[in-house]
């Protein structure tokens, strides 16, 4: 079975197969990307952060659970968790419908934004990335 | 290394996502792991379990020889049944897990687990000196595939030569299917009905009968809604039936009286079997810890080497060694091993999901599910 996997540009990846989305406000959204919700199929369980939690870049930020594994979520840049995605709590399959749409997880009120963006990757830098994950 | 692959390799590496399991290539799942999961509770899926050890054992001295080495009564066995039993080393510990077939009175047929093929052959051979019996590993001849759910039976009567519903439990029958000469077992690994088949002649390199009954079995099971299931069914399937998976719940260091096995320990029988005496030892001394079902009531899903700590959140008082997601039950549901004093159904525990010890409770767990609504004892509607 060979699979596609999605990625829109304009936002930014962790290697670790989580998207940040810097929003108008200044804040930022993330969650997992297409390819991390295929690797794990079937979400079941999602553990989400509290909300007004500090978070270093690639802190271990909640967990995401398939019936076969659990996998740690990483916050892709350091601030403060000013709101979660509470829907997913009960509807968890959303993380596999729609990753980078309803299955957000976190906004984020960055601290070091413009210095921790330059260590994530571009939509173009992620794309290399998953395919040599596949060689 | 080179992984190995069963008869059935090229229906999985095109319809399935594949992993390594005990040295094979298998499927983890096709559709996803829910659907496949309850296709089986509720309808038919299909396993194919062609990875797993096969031996037949041969001779005079073969039942006495069979007797020695496992710990159930293999000559209550009439021919054509079978039975579950373990096998122990002499510390009581478990070496596996499998099921003995009786096909003649001279003539055994044994089903053990794919990852411990070549140590249960070793075995077998090791500790058969001085039996008049031969013993021979048929594992790569044979391709297997379980038919398992509420319309197994109605499945495969379909491509069947016979009928099947006079099949009784862990009886072992020949007959033909789409033409194939096979044999059928009814027995299982997920708590529902069904029939494990063997297909005899059936090396790797010759895949053209187990392909076609893996292919009749899935068009006669069409009107049903069945589905090929990979390893990941397999394995929630069998923990919400409480069943053991060995590596996990039982090993070497685990006997099988904590591990709630004892109906399978004939200390009466009239033969000395490997593990006797230390296991009468540890039954005089006390069972010290058992294996229980635990019930998540609070949010989590608990997972192998999970800790269960008491009530409280005192202290720790065992480990998971079975965890999950229950598709059926919509919770995470585990089996470890707690001391005597909190087996008692009822008694909450927590469990140390990643720092947050969350609540959960001691359950029936052989099976975890309502039998009256699941499961091969329920009467069918």
């Amino acid at each position: 079975m060979s699979e596609e996997y999605e990625v829109p540009e304009g936002l930014y990846y962790t290697e670790e197969h989580e998207w940040l989305k810097v929003l108008d406000d200044g804040n930022a959204l993330m969650g997992i990307t297409d390819y991390a919700q295929k690797q794990l199929h079937e979400i079941v369980y999602v553990e989400l952060p509290e909300v007004g939690k500090e978070v270093e870049q690639m802190d271990v930020l909640g967990a995401v659970e398939s019936v076969k594994a659990v996998s740690d979520v990483y916050s892709p840049i350091s601030g403060t968790i000013i709101e979660v995605n509470e829907t997913l709590l009960d509807s968890p399959e959303l993380l596999n419908e729609d990753p980078y749409g309803e299955g957000w997880i976190a906004k984020i009120k960055p601290k070091n934004l413009d210095a921790e963006l330059k260590k994530l990757m571009t939509a173009e830098e992620y794309k290399k990335h998953i395919e040599a994950l596949h060689h | 290394m080179t992984l190995r692959r069963t008869q059935l390799y090229e229906y999985h590496r095109e319809h399935g996502r594949l992993i390594e399991f005990a040295g094979f290539e298998m499927p983890v799942w096709y559709e996803g792991i829910i659907p496949e999961h309850n296709a089986v509770r509720n309808a038919v899926g299909i396993f194919d379990t062609s990875h797993m050890g096969r031996m037949r054992a041969e001779g005079p001295d073969a039942e006495r020889f069979l007797n020695y080495v496992v710990t159930n009564n293999v000559s209550t066995l009439e021919p054509g049944r079978g039975l579950y039993t373990v096998m122990c080393n002499e510390r009581g510990g478990i070496v596996d897990d499998l099921i003995i077939y009786k096909l003649t009175p001279d003539h055994f047929f044994v089903v053990y687990n794919a990852s411990n093929r070549e140590k249960d052959f070793n075995w077998f051979l090791r500790h058969s000196e001085g039996f008049d019996v031969e013993l021979k590993d048929v594992s790569d001849e044979i391709a297997m595939i379980a038919v398992q759910g509420p319309k197994a039976l109605r499945t495969l009567e379909k491509i069947s030569s016979r009928p099947l519903s006079d099949v009784e439990r862990f009886q072992i029958v020949e007959l033909e299917l789409s033409g194939v000469e096979a044999m059928a077992a009814r027995t299982g690994y997920t708590g529902e009905d069904g029939f494990e088949v063997f297909i005899f002649d059936a090396t790797p390199d010759r895949p053209e009968k187990a392909l076609k009954v893996w292919d009749s079995l899935l068009e006669a099971g069409e009107e049903f809604g069945i589905k090929p299931c990979g390893l990941g069914a397999r394995d929630s399937l069998r923990l919400e039936a409480g069943l053991c998976l060995y590596g996990n719940d039982i090993d070497e260091d685990i006997n099988p009286l904590e591990a709630r096995l004892r109906w399978v320990v004939k200390f009466k029988k009239p033969s000395d079997f490997i593990g006797r005496e230390a296991l009468l030892r540890i039954r005089e001394e006390g069972v010290k810890r058992f294996r229980v079902g635990i019930k998540m009531e609070e949010r989590g899903i608990p997972r192998k080497g999970y800790e269960i700590w008491d009530g409280e959140g005192r202290q720790k008082i065992g480990v998971v060694t079975s965890g999950g997601y229950s598709p059926t039950l919509n919770v995470g549901i585990a089996m470890g091993y707690v001391p005597r004093e909190y087996r008692k159904l009822g008694t909450p525990v927590r469990i140390n999901i990643r720092g947050r010890l969350a609540g959960g409770k001691i359950v029936k767990f052989h099976p975890f599910y309502d039998e009256t609504k699941y499961g091969w004892r329920r009467v069918e509607g």
